[in-house]
């Protein structure tokens, strides 16, 4: 009796398993063939696309899929790390600056900034009353002892184990408690919609590159982090056309000229040409080294109104 | 008739004015620096040297000499130095010109030494065809060889490379070449450092020996990557070896992250300044929260008191 019963309920098992499958088969070659027709009933919806060899092809405008962003906590995960081994340094030659604005413009570009707006400034300098005027680009100085990071309340601006002082837009909460504290006035705001707001909204937010902008944040050089992660100069540096920039990696001893290609022994070149850093009396340590105008190899008298001065 | 002598008279005055014009636009020189001499003499030590420093310094705006691919600067693109209308300058001509510089040509005063400027003088002048030095064909005597070989020999101990450049006759005989400059340089993150020193020219068995510097920094073991390569690439085409020795100074990477400091995030704050910071916390609260239970008791002590 028993066993007849067991017998019985496999035996309505198999035949309600057989109806489900048989059913399910049917319906998917429904849809499948729905799908079939579908594709088949709008040839005409085309586009034309270049493809990367240059050639001009039709695409059906319903295989048309959107291009996949790295995705936004994988790019915020990796920024956070930085790049293992590292230890990235620039240094910045007064003698041969003759303000081209090459890098500036270079790094706005880079980092969707409006022309009033510098991660990275050439000023015009005259430390005394009787002191020779000369130019000097002035980034963030990457601190091994940073004082913006101190004081942020919401861990949005930090250090990463290669020495680059970054920040992240999306926690930042705009208090500007970092722009205060930094001695070297490096950091900007964005007071108004970033420049083409419209035009990058859908980009995916890279930490590395502080692109897109956002507004009521705070922004800063980053020596093109996202650059440097496919072995490429900073932006600033590989746009000069006057060899002031060298970039590198400390723990190699070596810089490279971005201008010429050049690359030197980081610690001779500081030691031959005197360098130093800005205000190292703060103790903020900057990992942005300066090699003092002398020689210069462009004129400069402090009168920039005066057209000889402009290069 | 008339009308013909009138156009010819009016294109002659054309012809007359631009070439005027053309030749206020020219590059005047001094006649003192015209005159002055290039001290260094056309060997192929400074030709090669001459080279690099081109490389470096000019390459960029005027491309490589007779090649013709210099940038396209607007409004006057820089003139290709190797052409022979070009040398057609004096040496003191072409020194005035690197030195001074014009418009989007900087000047080199003060960014190249004499030395420098003069190699550079010297590479150019090899290719002037009027003044070919017989000097620079005769130094080498390299006959013709095909199968050229670069061999690295390093001494990892004593922190020499030598480098032993040898090429196959007609023959069949492998013979030492001479006089062949060598690049030997160390890769690093963003290019190569040159460690060959001044004077890596083959001598008369093919070799070279430089030693590596003492306090260069390799990775974790000490490797770094060498490449070992014939300068001038026009000799024997690109002909370059690299390898990885352990010819540098074993370096640990310090990873600011590990200490706890001040300027670090939550993750890596110091541990009296979290320590500090939640006991003043929990202890205002807890000041907070005891006035606020001893209130709550006011009550029931009254009321115990009735």
């Amino acid at each position: 009796m028993k066993e007849e019963a067991s017998n019985k309920s496999r035996r309505n098992f198999l035949k309600s398993f057989g109806v489900t499958v048989g059913a399910a088969g049917v319906v998917s070659s429904f849809s499948l063939l729905s799908a079939a027709k579908a594709a088949a009933k709008e040839p005409g919806e085309t586009v034309n696309l270049l493809t990367a060899d240059g050639q001009l092809v039709q695409v059906d405008k319903n295989q048309l899929r959107p291009t996949v962003n790295e995705p936004l906590d994988e790019l915020q995960q990796r920024g956070r790390e930085g790049i293992a081994g590292k230890s990235f340094v620039m240094v910045i030659d007064l003698s041969k600056c003759r303000n081209a604005r090459k890098c500036m413009s270079a790094c706005q570009n880079h980092h969707q900034l409006r022309a009033d707006q510098h991660h990275i400034n050439v000023l015009q300098m005259q430390d005394a009353d009787h002191t020779a005027p000369y130019f000097m680009p002035k980034p963030c100085q990457h601190c091994d002892n940073p004082p913006c990071t101190k004081v942020c309340p919401v861990d949005a601006t930090f250090k990463r184990q290669d020495g680059i002082v970054l920040i992240d837009n999306e926690r930042c909460i705009g208090c500007r408690f970092c722009i205060a504290a930094c001695p070297y006035s490096a950091r900007i705001f964005q007071w108004t919609e970033p420049k083409d707001a419209e035009k990058y909204k859908d980009l995916t937010y890279n930490i590395e590159a502080n692109v897109p902008q956002k507004k009521g944040t705070v922004s800063k050089c980053l020596f093109s982090a996202d650059r440097l992660r496919e072995d490429k100069l900073p932006s600033c540096v590989s746009a000069c056309p006057n060899g002031v920039y060298y970039f590198g990696d400390r723990n190699e001893d070596a810089v490279t000229n971005g201008t010429s290609g050049e690359t030197v022994r980081f610690s001779k070149l500081i030691e031959e040409n005197a360098g130093y850093t800005l205000m190292e009396e703060l103790g903020t340590k900057p990992r942005v080294y300066y090699l003092p105008p002398k020689n210069r190899a462009f004129e400069f008298n402090g009168d920039l109104l005066n057209e000889e001065n402009l290069h | 008739m008339k009308n013909a002598i009138k156009i010819i008279a009016s294109l002659f005055l054309i012809v007359v004015f631009t070439t005027t014009v053309v030749k206020a636009e020219d590059w005047a020189v001094p006649n003192s620096s015209k005159k002055k001499q290039n001290p260094y003499e056309a060997s192929t030590k400074n030709i090669s040297s001459g080279k690099k420093i081109y490389n470096i310094n000019c390459k960029s705006c005027h491309g490589d000499a007779t090649m013709g691919n210099m940038l396209p600067l607007q409004p006057v693109a820089p003139s290709d130095l190797g052409s022979q209308a070009f040398l057609v300058q004096s040496d003191g001509e072409i020194y005035y010109k690197i030195n001074k510089g014009r418009a989007a040509m900087p000047t080199f005063e003060k960014t190249l030494s004499d030395e420098a400027k003069w190699m550079v003088v010297t590479y150019l002048r090899s290719f002037d065809k009027n003044k070919k030095a017989s000097k620079q064909v005769a130094e080498i005597k390299n006959p013709e060889v095909t199968d050229v070989k670069l061999v690295l020999d390093i001494n990892q101990e004593d922190k020499k490379v030598a480098a032993n450049l040898t090429g196959l006759t007609k023959k069949g005989d492998r013979v030492a070449l001479q006089g062949i400059e060598l690049s030997i340089k160390v890769k690093r993150s963003f290019g190569y450092l040159d460690v060959s020193g001044d004077d890596a020219f083959t001598d008369d068995k093919g070799n070279v020996e430089i030693n590596f510097p003492a306090d260069l920094p390799g990775d974790r073991e000490g490797h770094v990557n060498l490449l070992v390569k014939v300068t001038d690439d026009a000799y024997y085409g690109e002909l370059a070896v690299d390898r990885i020795a352990t010819l540098g100074v074993p370096t640990d990477p310090v990873n600011p992250l590990d200490e706890r400091a001040m300027w670090g995030t939550r993750a890596n704050a110091p541990i009296w300044i979290i320590v500090s910071y939640a006991g003043g916390v929990i202890g205002i609260w807890g000041i907070i929260f005891l006035v606020l239970f001893q209130l709550i008791q006011l009550p029931k002590l009254a009321k115990n008191k009735e």
